[in-house]
């Protein structure tokens, strides 16, 4: 079973708030780049946010997209997780 | 190789309990003390977990004079104050021991942290002599590691209350990155760093003091170093490259390397980004950086597709490292003004 996507996003911007202890990032809109500009996740942050992302969805960005395009936006990011969140790989 | 050192306060650093002095707190344990002193001197950290009030914490480190790069002071569990401990100082489980005169203490760090190194009061005095206490090389920068770690709280708690951009906040705290030509006396902190970095490092074998020599007078390489401080404190050399030069072919990186304590500060993302731009300057067409591809060292690729280098799909080094490369055509990353580079502004 998938998760909705709109769900994941939700979940996601407020992890992106506490990783990055932006609050105003807990309501940036779907299409908002996660990487350069927007958001401007570094690695610290980058690799927090995707530990949190393993922990609560199951869902291992890292070892599954080597490039991490995933990160690209948040819209990106959340189609990603929910089409493997509760899937057994 | 043992990173951090986490002491009980009762009847272990301290020579008795100490609420139960409280106008005069029991002295430190002679032994032990001499043995955090020479393991703090070697470059390990050393913390605190124990059942007590903060105070305990404060008065432990005036009595002993040791700087303690963290302390978890309260009534739940010791496992959970060793987990907090390795994760707020960024340190895996095996690289920390854990010493307390309890039975139980130790047996539940034990279960619930199977990585860590648990022991006795009794085994600890004897710790300094052990190989897994006993870092191969001590450098300036390692024998000032408990006083970074404590510069680092203070960082960490002016980011909390700061609202601004990562960068705004690099700059707000006076953040300045030098990367400069590696000299000769440079070479034991290089060594230390290709051995203890792991998060930030793309992966290359360990390299013996003698190979980096070696390396700084051939001809074709180009050694850089990285060095970091802000407001806050002088973290001294924290980072590494190697160049490959292939005159104006593509610029082939084979080592990149850089302290944890520099994650989030910018250091990479400088290195990077100063490479895309020499290679560019001296007329090469792409810059290539072979990275190990593993759950370590997930902030290395980060900064590496932040960068704009990407993973050749199949493409691997010679010693089987995943290829990240990008061309220097069109819009190269930007370099922050607080960051100094060999020969002037790039």
């Amino acid at each position: 079973m998938t998760m909705p996507a709109g769900a994941v996003a939700d979940r996601l911007r407020l992890m992106l708030a506490e990783v990055t202890g932006r609050p105003e990032f807990a309501s940036v809109p779907d299409e908002t780049a996660l990487l350069h500009g927007g958001v401007g996740l570094d690695s610290l942050a980058g690799t927090l946010l995707l530990r949190r992302i393993q922990r609560e969805f199951g869902v291992d960005v890292a070892a599954e997209d080597m490039n991490l395009d995933a990160l690209e936006t948040l819209a990106t990011l959340a189609a990603f997780v929910a089409e493997r969140a509760g899937t057994v790989s | 190789m043992i990173k951090c050192v986490v002491w009980d306060i009762d009847n272990t650093l301290l020579d008795g309990v100490f609420l139960e002095s409280p106008d005069q707190p029991p002295p430190p344990d002679a032994g032990l003390l001499a043995a955090a002193r020479e393991l703090s001197d070697r470059g390990i950290l050393q913390a605190l977990a124990s059942r007590n009030p903060p105070e305990a914490a404060r008065y432990v480190q005036q009595a002993t004079g040791l700087q303690f790069a963290a302390a978890e002071l309260g009534w739940d569990s010791k496992a959970d104050a060793v987990g907090r401990i390795a994760a707020s100082l960024d340190i895996a489980a095996d690289a920390i021991a854990f010493v307390d005169d309890d039975m139980l203490e130790r047996a539940e760090v034990a279960a619930a942290l199977p990585d860590v190194l648990v022991l006795t009061p009794e085994d600890a005095v004897q710790a300094p002599d052990w190989p897994d206490f006993s870092p191969p090389v001590l450098t300036q920068e390692g024998r000032r590691r408990g006083e970074m770690y404590q510069a680092r709280l203070r960082r960490q708690a002016e980011a909390a209350s700061f609202g601004g951009s990562r960068e705004e906040f690099l700059r707000h705290v006076g953040t300045r990155i030098s990367i400069a030509a590696a000299r000769p006396q440079d070479v034991p902190r290089l060594h230390e760093l290709s051995v203890r970095t792991h998060q930030l490092n793309s992966g290359g074998a360990a390299l013996s003091e003698d190979d980096l020599s070696a390396l700084l007078l051939a001809g074709g390489h180009q050694v850089v170093t990285v060095a970091l401080a802000d407001n806050f404190g002088d973290d001294g050399l924290v980072g590494g490259v190697i160049i490959e030069r292939n005159g104006p072919g593509p610029w082939r990186v084979p080592v990149v390397m850089v302290s944890c304590r520099a994650l989030g500060r910018g250091v990479l993302d400088a290195l990077l980004a100063w490479m895309c731009r020499a290679a560019a300057a001296s007329g090469a067409s792409s810059l290539a950086v072979p990275c190990l591809v593993n759950a370590r060292n997930v902030p290395m690729r980060l900064a590496l597709t932040t960068a704009g280098l990407r993973a050749d799909q199949g493409e691997l080094s010679a010693d089987g490292r995943t290829v990240f490369s990008r061309s220097l055509d069109g819009p190269l990353p930007a370099l922050p003004a607080f960051v100094s580079v060999p020969g002037g502004p790039a």
